[in-house]
């Protein structure tokens, strides 16, 4: 027989290590509970976090080098916690130190491991993350954090923020500037914000600006947010040229150098379109104009290019070369780019790369920094026309610019210069989706006729979705989405518009049978007219960003009732009516002497809803339930 | 000297490698085999995602180091499958294999024109940590995708493996094969089941290996549906390899035959010695000096629940605190036992009812999932149990878990055919019987819900207080879900007179330190619980539950029929309540929570129903109707769909200013044949029916 301590000594060699530092103090106690009360939700909150910049050059003399040095002090504001301290680095960045210390100094040594960072999007990068498990055994337990970390080239190092995965009570940065070096820190978001700044010259001559922010809450977790870079205060640290042995070297100190060294690796490339070109000529042999050519290369590339990204190293940054994208039948969106301008240009296009920030990030480009941009597409110049082709937008009509584009800047190729343009915005009319279905009652079940339409991206959303499903699942998929997987809900007789075409307006019509929406009760009927129930959980209580949507939408439903004979309508929900600065919700039930007809409009104007305008919209989605929770009443007539 | 010997030695393991690896190659895709070069995909499957052309399935068991391989041909027909095949990763192909590094994976790609592209693995795939990934290049809709995996699995010293698998997959397979190559020293069980072909032999491969292969043609997919064993009810095969035989080897065994059935005699040759009556009984006598019982039984299971607290619910605050690194709890117990598994429970009871004089039996049986006892070929599909023969009934008993009762049989193993193995004067076994075990019935597999529910103040929501009593073997499942340790450690304790791990510790000044950092644990374990708790409420209802507290009423941890109690407090904002002019229209029956819809698909099942055990669910349902108002349409709350395999009744009634609903649905049987499906979907409709009835608050 196995004794536990047998049992149990491979599960306590990790004990030992886990040398216990001391209590913490009565004050630590009452602070972890004055803390916990400010975040509710929080179990550790940093009280104090230095974040160190300095510069330096490499042996060589090519490259301005960082090093970055950050000291926190955790402190545990919930009964207990156990967190993970992690940080990443790649071949750009290097960590020199990793720790933990208890409250007395003494080492805690916890486990570091050290692994691949794993994303679900990227099929390989180069990123490796360090990290630890660490336990605050109680409330107002707390330890101090040493990381040093630097980096080869400070184009890699772009920006500082205050605020953290946790609360930061006491933030300061710090940034030395020795005087061979221009930079540039340049603010953003700090309105709002009582950011104390302070500039002072240090014992080596560097000009040492310090920021503090004091009470910096942790980074929201809300989804669907805006980007970091419009949320949050943060520094951009733009470092334009350095001086060393008497002469200026440039950096990035406008967009053309950051455009410069873009080009430098286009310019490593060598593409060979003989690999393609008869795809080109089969492409285009048959094709009655030029758009049809230029559609018929865009739509094969969206439709045959998997989407597998390597970013590994430099390929992070230079564009996989066409043939090889061509061949392999997959790449990510610098290598889509480059093989759609590469088959434009072969079939006699002028077709140019371009590098663009999506809607995520809030630069423009007269940031000169990595920091700007996260995405390519190919433009191509027709006829005094531009036209933006993102080939890893699935089902996007050639024209039709997807949400995440819209309004941003484009930095386009051009020989040794470049253009800089923006992307038109559309309005949302070009996305309309549509629903319309004509009830009658037979029997206390609804049976009727609908109707749904979709355009732009609403059709592009619907198309992806679909078409991911394996063809034997098909059809099942769509009965599920018609029936909203709603047993009550039967749905038949359906029929499409081609479900592979993105150019028009995608229509599903079906008959539709409902259950259990009718209800009789002395010589009464009781009809809950409303089933679909379009946004009546969409309200944002518990948000502290605004809330982005995939796209500018314009919903329209119609739900006709037909009244049966002999009876009359006693009551009709009352009409609602609202517009915000990001919405238009007009809600109207109107009745003629055969039919009750309710209609129902959500147009979200700007792909937004904004923190200012929540209040407002919490009470309409109270409004909105309450007419959700009414039934139309039919008494005898 | 030394570096060219190293070199040497390298290049040389090198070559191995690399010569095995063309080994396999040739293995997998230069063997000519009927259907292993197919391209064409019959009409009835063209509009399927894919299609396996050709599966061979390759295990290998030498004396060490056992092997396992397959090649798949799939011809890709959609852009989901071209998806599903864009990408592979070593890990994810074998879960089983020892190093990524050894792993074989050969890829080709065969486009529509016949041309080959063969993928160069070794060079294109990609190092992440312990895996390593694989991009594959110009695969499009209309490709075959030929590739072969070949790995050395774990266990490496003693050869002992099982395989269970059904003949059908995620797509339909045109043509399959099953290959099994093992050292002829091995002993090896095997059969294939539920019309799934024989296998056959093949003739001895390298140094006499045994070979035997199953082949099988048109296979369809695989079915997933609700209640369904695939092992018992789809095609499929089974076998043990090992170097120890299970069951008798017979003459036929020892010359190269496999052994196909497991009869009573090999249970007596394999079972005979397996268990003996031994373990420290100092403790149990220790407690049956302070006790004083009614009878035998009385006495089994009140030593049964001692053992279940002193080897093991005395430890698990020892675990926690261990695993929260508070500090080192096991240097607290003196010569501590901790049984964990069901082998050291079966000697150690058995010591305890042979010192006592108590007679008792082995009871082997198997999972209803695993199909009939007369099938059975693989030693881990049977579980053990004790069946002490106390009168008037005997008590039953199995290795524990902190929920386990005395007299509570598994219900996988109830009511299947078992083993006895006779224990001759409590020491030896003499012989096998083969018996029926006992089934529990619906009554005693039973919930029973009570929920009160009144309006808010608002009229637009409920606050429902409720009560939910589990029993048999709907309890153990519940007990594990909501409960955690603390809530049933103290009772333990005080019913054993036995220390917690923080009244172990003697000094003082510790005790408080660990204390405070147990309770801090404790505290945060608590929230999460709740959070927990209140989100499988949600689940049940499908939408958000406010204000939800609960307290557990009685753990239901002494007994079979003594249910577990939880009250629960919760408000429904926004839901259930319909403004209908000046009335209100209450969507009751969905207080019955979410019950079981079946789909169209569902209703043409074709597969007989296979379930955990009969139960039965009731719930009792009062509505306080607000003070103005009085109660309509309760008609279509009284159901009653009853057969022969199980019903849903409903009564509604007005009880002073209460509106009392009382429903129970209840299953009769573990097993419906198939035929018996639409009456099964009556009562189910009768139960989905229901929570879609609403009654109507009329303005008095």
């Amino acid at each position: 027989m196995k004794t536990l301590i047998h049992f149990l000594l491979i599960l306590t060699v990790g004990i030992a290590s886990a040398q216990r530092g001391i209590d913490p103090t009565d004050e630590d106690v009452q602070l972890a509970k004055k803390l916990r009360e400010q975040y509710g939700k929080e179990d550790v909150a940093i009280l104090e976090s230095s974040d160190m910049v300095s510069f330096g050059i490499s042996k060589d003399g090519s490259k301005v080098t960082v090093s970055n040095k950050i000291r926190e002090k955790l402190m545990n504001i919930n009964h207990r916690a156990d967190i993970h301290k992690y940080e990443f680095y790649d071949s750009e960045s290097k960590i020199e130190q990793f720790s933990l210390k208890f409250r007395n100094d003494k080492k805690a040594n916890f486990m570091v491991q050290d692994e691949f960072y794993k994303d679900s999007d990227l099929f390989y990068n180069d990123a490796r993350v360090k990290h630890m498990a660490v336990d605050f055994p109680v409330q107002g337990y707390t330890y101090n954090y040493e990381l040093d970390k630097s980096y080869n080239d400070v184009k890699y190092f772009t920006s500082l923020y205050f605020n953290d995965e946790y609360p930061v009570i006491n933030k300061k940065i710090s940034i030395a500037v020795p005087k061979w070096l221009n930079v540039e820190l340049r603010e953003f978001n700090f309105s709002g914000y009582s950011i104390s700044k302070n500039q002072t010259v240090n014992s080596d001559g560097e000009t040492v600006f310090t920021y503090e922010l004091k009470n910096a809450p942790a980074f929201y977790k809300d989804e669907n947010a805006p980007g970091r870079t419009y949320v949050y205060p943060h520094i951009l640290v733009l470092a334009k040229s350095y001086t060393k042995d008497g002469k200026e070297n440039r950096l990035f100190t406008d967009s053309a150098d950051l455009y410069k060294w873009y080009k430098s690796l286009v310019d490593m490339m060598e593409d060979d379109p003989s690999a393609f070109k008869a795809k080109v000529d089969e492409l285009t042999a048959a094709a009655k104009s030029d758009e049809e050519k230029i559609k018929n290369i865009y739509y094969w590339v969206q439709d045959n290019i998997r989407y597998i990204a390597f970013e590994d190293g430099i390929a992070g940054f230079k564009p996989d070369e066409s043939q090889n994208v061509f061949t392999k039948r997959y790449g990510d969106c610098k290598g889509m780019a480059n093989l759609i301008k590469q088959m434009l240009k072969a079939a006699g296009f002028d077709a140019r790369l371009t590098w663009i920030g999506t809607k995520h990030i809030s630069y423009d480009y007269t940031v000169p920094s990595l920091a700007v941009d996260n995405h390519m597409i190919c433009t191509l110049l027709y006829k005094g026309k531009k036209f933006y082709l993102d080939g890893t937008e699935k089902f996007g009509a050639l024209g039709v610019n997807a949400e995440r584009i819209q309004g941003k800047e484009v930095m386009i190729e051009d020989g040794d210069k470049f253009i800089i343009d923006k992307i038109p915005t559309s309005n949302t009319e070009v996305n309309k989706e549509t629903y319309a279905i004509r009830l009658a009652i037979d029997n206390e079940t609804l049976k009727g006729k609908c109707t749904k339409t979709f355009m732009g991206e609403s059709c592009a959303e619907f198309l992806y979705g679909y078409n991911r499903f394996g063809q034997e699942r098909k059809q099942d998929a769509l009965q599920n989405y018609l029936s909203l997987r709603n047993k009550n809900i039967q749905v038949s007789n359906v029929v499409t518009s081609d479900l592979k075409n993105r150019e028009q307006q995608l229509k599903l019509d079906y008959d539709v049978a409902v259950n259990n929406k009718v209800s009789s009760f002395d010589g009464e009927i009781y009809v809950d007219i409303d089933f679909m129930k379009e946004f009546n959980d969409f309200d944002f209580k518990e948000r502290k960003t605004d809330y982005e949507f995939d796209y500018k939408s314009d919903y329209l439903s119609s739900v006709t009732l037909q009244i049966p004979a002999g009876y009359k309508v006693t009551k009709l929900p009352e009409n609602i009516n609202v517009s915000g600065k990001d919405y238009d919700v007009a809600i109207t039930f109107t009745q003629t002497p055969k039919e009750i007809i309710c209609k129902k409009n959500f147009v979200f104007k700007n792909g937004v809803i904004k923190t200012t305008e929540f209040t407002a919209w919490n009470d309409f989605i109270k409004n909105l339930n309450t007419i959700y929770n009414q039934q139309i009443v039919l008494s005898k007539s | 000297m030394k570096k060219i010997f190293t070199a040497v030695l390298f290049l040389t393991v090198g070559f191995t490698f690399a010569q095995d690896m063309e080994e396999v190659r040739k293995m997998f895709w230069e063997t000519k085999d009927e259907g292993s070069d197919a391209t064409a995909v019959p009409d009835k499957y063209k509009n399927e995602s894919a299609v396996v052309l050709y599966e061979y399935d390759y295990f290998y068991y030498p004396m060490f180091y056992p092997k396992q391989g397959f090649r798949k041909r799939i011809k890709l027909q959609d852009a989901a499958a071209v998806t599903e095949f864009s990408e592979f990763s070593y890990k994810e192909l074998s879960s089983r294999s020892r190093s990524v590094n050894n792993n074989m994976l050969g890829i080709k790609i065969i486009k529509p024109d016949g041309k080959e592209i063969i993928i160069d693995t070794q060079k294109e795939a990609r190092q992440v940590d312990d895996d390593r990934k694989l991009a594959i290049a110009n695969l499009e809709v209309g490709d075959i995708i030929d590739y072969y995996f070949y790995a050395i699995i774990n266990d490496v010293n003693s050869i002992f493996d099982t395989q269970e698998s059904t003949l059908s997959g995620g797509y339909p397979t045109l043509a399959l094969r099953v290959e099994l190559q093992l050292d002829k020293k091995l002993f090896i069980n095997l059969n294939s089941f539920n019309g799934a072909p024989e296998f056959s032999d093949l003739p001895p491969g390298r140094k006499g290996d045994r070979r035997l292969e199953i082949r099988a043609k048109d296979v369809p997919k695989n079915e997933t549906q609700r209640w369904l064993y695939p092992l018992v009810a789809l095609p499929s095969y089974k076998w043990q390899v090992s170097t120890k035989p299970f069951g008798k080897p017979d003459k036929e065994v020892a010359n190269g035959k496999v052994k196909k059935k497991f009869t009573k005699d090999d249970m007596m040759f394999s079972f005979e010695e397996k268990y003996r009556p031994f373990g420290d009984m100092q403790h149990i006598e220790k407690f049956l000096k302070k006790k004083t019982f009614a009878d035998d039984a009385d006495k089994v299971r009140q030593v049964y629940y001692f053992t279940r607290h002193f080897y093991y619910t005395q430890f698990i605050e020892a675990f926690a605190i261990n695993e929260a690194k508070i500090f080192n709890p096991f240097e607290l117990y003196k010569n501590p036992i901790f049984l964990d598994n069901e082998t050291e429970f079966i000697n150690h009871f058995m010591a305890f009812l042979k010192d006592n004089k108590i007679d008792y039996d082995i009871v082997v049986a198997t999972a209803r999932y695993n199909g009939p006892l007369d099938d059975v070929l693989l030693g881990p599909n049977l579980d053990v149990m004790l069946r002490v023969n106390t009168t008037p009934e005997p008590v039953y008993l199995k290795y524990f878990s902190p929920f386990t009762n005395a007299d509570q049989i598994a219900s996988e193993l109830e009511n299947t055919d078992a083993y006895v193995l006779n224990v001759f004067k409590r020491k030896r076994v003499t012989d096998v019987e083969k018996v029926r075990l006992p089934s529990s019935t619906f009554q005693d597999n039973h919930s029973k819900v009570v929920s009160n529910v009144t309006m808010d103040s608002g009229m637009t929501g409920l606050k429902v207080k409720r009560e939910s009593a589990f029993s048999g073997h709907l309890k153990e499942d519940e007990q594990s879900n909501r409960l955690y340790f603390y809530d049933y450690v103290d009772e333990d304790y005080k019913k054993f007179e036995t220390e917690s791990v923080l009244e172990r510790v003697k000094r003082d000044k510790k005790r408080e330190q660990y204390k405070k950092e147990y309770e801090a644990l404790i505290n945060k374990y608590k929230d999460k619980q709740r959070e927990n708790l209140k989100k499988s409420i949600s689940d049940e209802y499908d939408l958000k539950i406010e204000k939800y507290e609960y307290t557990v009423k009685n753990t239901g941890r002494f007994g079979r029929n003594e249910p577990f109690v939880i009250n629960e407090d919760f408000d429904i904002e926004n839901n259930f309540v319909k403004k209908a002019g000046n009335n209100y229209i209450v969507e009751i029956g969905k207080i019955l929570t979410g019950q079981i819809e079946i789909n169209q698909k569902e209703k043409d099942r074709k597969l007989d129903v296979f379930m955990p055990f009969p139960r039965s669910f009731e719930n009792e349902i009062a509505l306080e109707i607000p003070a103005g108002y009085t109660v309509t349409g309760i008609e279509k709350l009284n159901k009653n769909v009853t057969n022969p395999t199980g019903g849903f009744t409903s009564t509604a009634k007005v009880e002073g200013n209460k509106l009392v609903i009382r429903t129970n649905k209840y299953y009769t049987n573990y097993y419906e044949p198939n035929g018996n499906w639409p009456k099964m979907m009556d009562f189910l409709e009768a139960a989905y029916q229901f929570t879609q009835e609403k009654v109507l608050l009329k303005k008095a």
